[in-house]
């Protein structure tokens, strides 16, 4: 009897894994899920800096961050941070690009660098990707006389969320890689 | 002298003799080199090691044939080169008929992909604008060239073992906009479907 449940759990075992193993990326494959992540950090960036720029009209402005809106799950929040003060608070996506479209600032300079992983993108057991990038922002505030009032470097962290979805399209089955983003928290503010 | 006219008629008699003996052992000798040619030649086409282009293989399988040769073997041989020489041109036309296509994709392909590079050129010009109003200027144009703003434009962010992924397909005027606010175009037009007034009805592109 424990032979055939031995032998039982063997096959079980063996059906699991090769069924796990149909889902495996090549590596190729991994990679373009791994650089649409990362695009898709790169595309907010530049959202941000349209929307936080002082001359982007407001209709733009606000198609734009619509756009922004859509990179996000829902239930997402972004952490401000500012060397004025030691807390960091939370707002969640529309806020937080509505807030930053007026800010109290003549001019407002805001760039992504080093946009990169901090933790690889791993399959967790549903088939969702999920992983950490990392991002330095450097914002600049400038007053009516065009100077520099306020400045700092931010050190965030976006959990990037990538499912496997499909869609009919033309009576086309179409399967594509959903990348969204999560959480963005502030991990680190200097000057 | 009854013996001399008698050596000398006995003596032309087997001359003659010899000369015919001599003309049917050549004309024996020739048809006999006939044959063995006939067999190589028809050897030669049957291995597919001739020299002779398809067209004077014929001939020469045809010429075998009108020697007439009464020989059961010759006459096997010629069966095997007809065989040999009608899958040969089965062939022949076969792999014409795949040059010809291959030649149509050909064209089609190019005459595809300058149609392509035009829509390229016009995705290319929004994400290089110098201002706003310019990339909004190229962007109404470019979307006259779309059945309707919501058309489905698809990437394909890769491509192995003849599957596409794709990234969230979008629709033509966000996509526009997109090459705008990220002022860069990384793509290439993969395929184009069309309407009966050629506007675009569904267009993949192909990450670069």
């Amino acid at each position: 009897m424990k032979n055939i449940a031995y032998i039982l759990i063997m096959v079980i075992g063996f059906g699991t894994t090769s069924l796990f193993s149909q889902d495996d990326l090549s590596p190729e494959r991994k990679q373009a899920i791994d650089s649409l992540a990362l695009e898709k950090v790169r595309d907010l960036s530049k959202y941000v800096s349209i929307i936080g720029n002082k001359e982007t009209q407001w209709s733009e402005a606000n198609r734009v961050i619509d756009r922004a809106e859509e990179l996000f799950m829902q239930g997402s929040e972004i952490g401000v941070s500012s060397l004025v003060r030691t807390e960091i608070n939370y707002y969640d996506i529309r806020n937080y690009f509505e807030r930053l479209m007026r800010l109290n600032y003549n001019k407002v300079e805001i760039e992504w660098y080093n946009i990169e992983y901090v933790s690889d993108l791993q399959r967790q057991p549903d088939g969702t990707y999920v992983g950490v990038i990392t991002i330095f922002q450097k914002f600049k505030g400038y007053d009516k006389e065009g100077r520099l009032v306020y400045q700092d470097t931010t050190k965030k962290d976006i959990t990037v969320y990538v499912k496997r979805k499909e869609t009919q399209i033309g009576g086309r089955l179409i399967g594509f890689w959903d990348v969204l983003l999560g959480d963005i928290r502030v991990k680190e503010t200097t000057m | 002298m009854i013996f001399l006219v008698a050596t000398i008629a006995l003596g032309g008699t087997t001359a003659c003799k010899s000369k015919k003996k001599l003309a049917a052992e050549q004309a024996a000798a020739a048809f006999e080199a006939k044959v063995t040619k006939a067999k190589k030649d028809l050897n030669a086409i049957i291995n597919g090691t001739s020299d002779m282009t398809l067209d004077e293989q014929r001939k020469r399988v045809a010429q075998i044939k009108g020697y007439n040769i009464n020989d059961p073997e010759i006459d096997k041989l010629i069966s095997m080169a007809e065989k040999e020489l009608d899958f040969q041109q089965a062939e022949s036309d076969r792999k014409a008929e795949e040059e010809r296509l291959r030649k149509e994709e050909e064209a089609r392909r190019r005459a595809a992909q300058s149609e392509y590079a035009v829509i390229d050129n016009k995705f290319r010009d929004i994400a290089e604008s110098k201002s706003m109003d310019a990339a909004n200027a190229q962007i109404g144009l470019t979307l006259n060239q779309f059945a309707s703003p919501d058309v489905p434009v698809l990437i394909i962010i890769s491509q192995s073992g003849g599957m596409n992924d794709y990234d969230r397909p979008t629709t033509a005027e966000k996509f526009l906009n997109y090459l705008k606010d990220v002022k860069a175009y990384k793509y290439t037009v993969e395929t184009v479907k069309r309407d009966s007034l050629g506007k675009i009805t569904e267009i993949e592109l192909l990450k670069k």
